[in-house]
C-alpha cells in the first residue's frame, strides 16, 4: 500500500521526529511508513489522516497485489 | 507506563536471590561455582532493571521515550513476529535434532527433543483455540 504520508509532512514543514511524537509513535514507524516497508493499522491510519485533516483513501493508497 | 512499582519490586527480588545464590555459593553450601555466575548475572540485571527504573521516574524525556518504544505498533508487530521465527526455527532445530540423536542412537536425547516439538505443537494449537476465541 502506497501512501502520501512523506508528501503531506514534508508540506506542513514537520520533521519525522516532531511527526512520530504527534502520533505517539517511534520515528522508526515514520520511516518505515514512508518507505511503504510497513503497513499501520486502521487506528494509526485513522490517527494520521485525521492529523492531515484529509480522509484515509487520501493518504493511503490501495492497490491490488 | 512501562515501569512500575511491581517492576521494581521484581528487579529487587531478582538483586536478593542473585547475592543470595553468590552468598551461599562462597560460603560453600552450594557446591557448584555455576551458582555464584548466576547469582552475579542475576544481580547485575537487578541493579540494570533498578537504575532504569529510576532514570524512568526522574527523567520525564527518557519515560516518554521508553514507553513510545514499549506502545510503538510496528514495535509490537516486530516482537511478536520475531517471537514466530524463534518458534520456527526452534521445531526445526528440534526436529531435525530428533532426527539425528535417532541415527545415533542416541534414544534418549530424541525422545526429549521429541516431546519438546510435540509440546511446541500443542501450545501452538491450544494458542490458537483460545485466541481465535478471543478475537
Amino acid at each position: 500500500m502506497k501512501n502520501r504520508i512523506e508528501e503531506l509532512r514534508n508540506s506542513r514543514g514537520i520533521v519525522q521526529d516532531e511527526f512520530a511524537r504527534q502520533m505517539g509513535v517511534s520515528r522508526q514507524t515514520i520511516s518505515s511508513l514512508e518507505n511503504g516497508r510497513y503497513n499501520p493499522s486502521i487506528l494509526l491510519a485513522h490517527k494520521i489522516a485525521a492529523f492531515f485533516g484529509l480522509p484515509i483513501e487520501e493518504v493511503f493508497i490501495f492497490e491490488e497485489e | 507506563m512501562y515501569y512500575n512499582n511491581k517492576k521494581l519490586a521484581m528487579s529487587i527480588f531478582w538483586i536478593v536471590v542473585g547475592v543470595a545464590l553468590m552468598a551461599l555459593s562462597i560460603s560453600g553450601a552450594l557446591d557448584d561455582t555455576v551458582y555464584a555466575g548466576m547469582g552475579g548475572a542475576l544481580t547485575a540485571v537487578g541493579v540494570l532493571q533498578v537504575l532504569r527504573n529510576l532514570k524512568y521516574r526522574r527523567d520525564g524525556e527518557y519515560r516518554e521515550k521508553i514507553d513510545t518504544e514499549y506502545s510503538d505498533e510496528r514495535n509490537r508487530y516486530l516482537r511478536m513476529k520475531s517471537w514466530s521465527w524463534a518458534g520456527y526455527v526452534a521445531i526445526l532445530v528440534e526436529g531435525v535434532g530428533a532426527v539425528v540423536a535417532m541415527a545415533a542412537g542416541e534414544h534418549t536425547i530424541q525422545l526429549m527433543l521429541s516431546y519438546s516439538v510435540c509440546l511446541l505443537l500443542v501450545t501452538y494449537w491450544v494458542a490458537y483455540l483460545i485466541l481465535s476465541r478471543k478475537y
